[in-house]
């Protein structure tokens, strides 16, 4: 399995460190959005925000020809607040939207919708973004366009048929402008992954069927950077395994299987933090 | 009326396929690995550069096609009815809430996998598709009506689920001259008593009903209701008006298929008394589309009977 970083960082300390605060403002964000709302995915949305801020502020391209832009695709939808979060830090989202997040006169919906800006695919069901992001990656080859998608699937996702169909899919349509990343954060809704079905197997099951296989470490974003990196140097369908925390950094709930916590908590949390 | 010659509508859709693929190179077909069967495999002949069979991954097939559409492609999902069922989810979440340019063109609906069994007899899909907001659900009557109609659905942006059988297609629309609209239902004869109203290869049924009915001095009108979504609503309420008794025949559920769809109009704009012939339970094994659709009383007969319970 490759692994990023035996090169030395290709990442200044300026843009490292400017990474870093756009991600640590994106996660107090999250934590505060549970105020407004206390039914969002706070857990899992942390576990992802070291990720789409390095793929967001780093790599995905902007374009009005949808072959020649980056596509982003959360299919781990439920980590909508995050993607939000680091939208707003892109300047795409107000700040108050953030804090109607779910509410019936907000923008931002529970999980993303194409009509939000900065989405590229409406997500929520578990499963789908990548073998929509095939299909993206396969159009854009077709018309000789140079984007590239970028789709981040969660651990308990795997469960799902569809991530099947699309993984031995992905090799053979040869799609090199393809990065997928699978965050390995332990846990899914009801319990951790291995106590409802094995994981460990993952990523030999993604190498054998062709696909070139990294780990990072998904809240180190020099690691992230590292991993993308030669990812995009593959010359086939690459998956990046981060292993990641939910909760990351919101440390009521770190590691656990809880969502979010009690307002009381946060408040504590925010005030020492 | 009941002229020409039986013949396969597969085979219609699978040549104007190829012959729509020479017009535009943005469109793609892709099938979930019967392409033969379904005939998308003329496509492959001519196009092989445009065609992709995924394997038999339905889910996969439809997220696929609408990832080829968000980069301006027109993808075709060309798969057997049964199975595009099995990505409903796919199409809900994905093509439908998108509102993306995928057109999902099936065969072997109702019936038509006659020997397969229950299995592969599609008898809910047009209740499922007609449920989806922006997704239209148009079902031809017979291979006239799929090379008159198929060049209008690949031009027309956004979602459109295309339902057509396998071999056996009567002649229905091969006589007649018109050009189709989506959302325009066509007369196939007027009436003044009663009107039979459905889609596809049981109009076959519904015109042998109507000359029965003719010679019992019960005039009746034949409406062929293409675009089951958005329907046809001006046409609907004018033959209830007119003729005051409907009869709805379709190789589908009566459960949210075309029946609910008209009734949902006439007891909305002008309440009549109507008949439902269609499918209630699952089917069978048999020889042949016509033994099943015989077996299940989805016949001439079955429209007759309902006919004069509405007349007497």
């Amino acid at each position: 399995m490759g692994k990023g970083g035996s090169d030395g960082i290709p990442i200044s300390l300026e843009e490292l460190k400017k990474l870093q605060e756009i991600a640590e403002r994106a996660r107090k964000n999250v934590i505060k959005m549970q105020f407004y709302d206390q039914s969002i995915h706070v857990g899992s949305s942390l576990s992802s925000i070291e990720i789409l801020t390095t793929l967001l502020f780093r790599y995905v391209r902007e374009s009005k020809n949808p072959t020649d832009k980056d596509w982003l695709i959360l299919s781990k939808g439920h980590a909508a607040p995050a993607l939000y979060a680091v939208l707003h830090e892109k300047g795409l989202i107000p700040e108050e939207e953030l804090w109607k997040i779910q509410g019936i006169n907000g923008l931002l919906q529970g999980h993303p919708e194409v009509y939000i800006p900065g989405i590229d695919m409406s997500t929520g069901s578990l499963g789908q973004g990548l073998s929509f992001g095939i299909g993206v990656a396969t159009g854009i080859k077709m018309s000789n366009g140079s984007g590239r998608v970028f789709v981040i699937m969660g651990d308990g996702e795997q469960d799902e048929g569809e991530i099947w169909e699309a993984m031995t899919h992905a090799v053979a349509r040869k799609v090199d402008n393809l990065i997928a990343f699978i965050e390995i954060n332990g846990f899914q809704l009801d319990a951790s992954t291995q106590d409802v079905k094995p994981k460990e197997f993952l990523h030999d099951v993604w190498k054998a069927v062709g696909w070139e296989t990294f780990l990072c470490d998904g809240h180190d974003i020099s690691s992230i950077v590292n991993s993308v990196e030669e990812a995009m140097k593959a010359k086939k369908p690459a998956v990046i395994f981060a292993k990641t925390l939910r909760g990351k950094g919101f440390t009521p709930i770190e590691n656990s299987k809880k969502q979010r916590a009690s307002p009381d908590v946060t408040r504590k949390f925010l005030f020492n933090s | 009326m009941l002229q020409g010659s039986f013949s396969s509508i597969r085979e219609a859709f699978g040549r104007t396929l190829v012959k729509l693929g020479e017009e535009d190179s943005d469109i793609i077909v892709i099938t979930a690995d019967v392409g033969d069967s379904t005939r998308a495999s003329y496509f492959k002949e001519k196009f092989p550069e445009r065609y992709f069979n995924v394997g038999i991954s339905e889910q996969d097939m439809v997220n696929f096609a609408a990832g080829l559409s968000a980069t301006g492609k027109k993808p075709a999902v060309v798969d057997f009815a049964m199975f595009t069922m099995r990505a409903w989810e796919q199409i809900r979440n994905s093509i439908s809430r998108m509102n993306l340019n995928v057109k999902i063109l099936v065969t072997h609906s109702g019936y038509s996998d006659s020997g397969d069994g229950s299995s592969h007899q599609s008898l809910e899909d047009i209740a499922l598709m007609r449920t989806l907001p922006n997704m239209r659900v148009i079902v031809p009557a017979d291979p006239a009506d799929v090379i008159r109609g198929l060049p209008v659905i690949m031009k027309e942006r956004g979602p459109i689920y295309y339902r057509m059988g396998r071999e056996y297609s009567p002649p229905i629309t091969n006589g007649l001259d018109y050009k189709f609209e989506i959302g325009k239902a066509y007369v196939l004869k007027d009436g003044d008593d009663l009107t039979i109203m459905g889609a596809g290869v049981v109009l076959w049924d519904a015109l042998k009903a109507a000359e029965q009915l003719e010679k019992m001095g019960i005039s009746t009108a034949v409406i062929n209701l293409e675009t089951i979504k958005p329907i046809d609503e001006s046409t609907i309420e004018y033959y209830a008006r007119k003729t005051g008794r409907i009869v709805t025949i379709e190789e589908h559920s009566i459960y949210g298929g075309i029946g609910s769809a008209v009734s949902e109009v006439v007891v909305k704009k002008y309440p009549v008394p109507m008949r439902f012939v269609g499918a209630t339970t699952f089917g069978r094994s048999a020889r042949s589309e016509r033994e099943l659709l015989d077996y299940y009383n989805i016949t001439d007969k079955s429209i007759v009977n309902s006919a004069l319970e509405l007349i007497k």
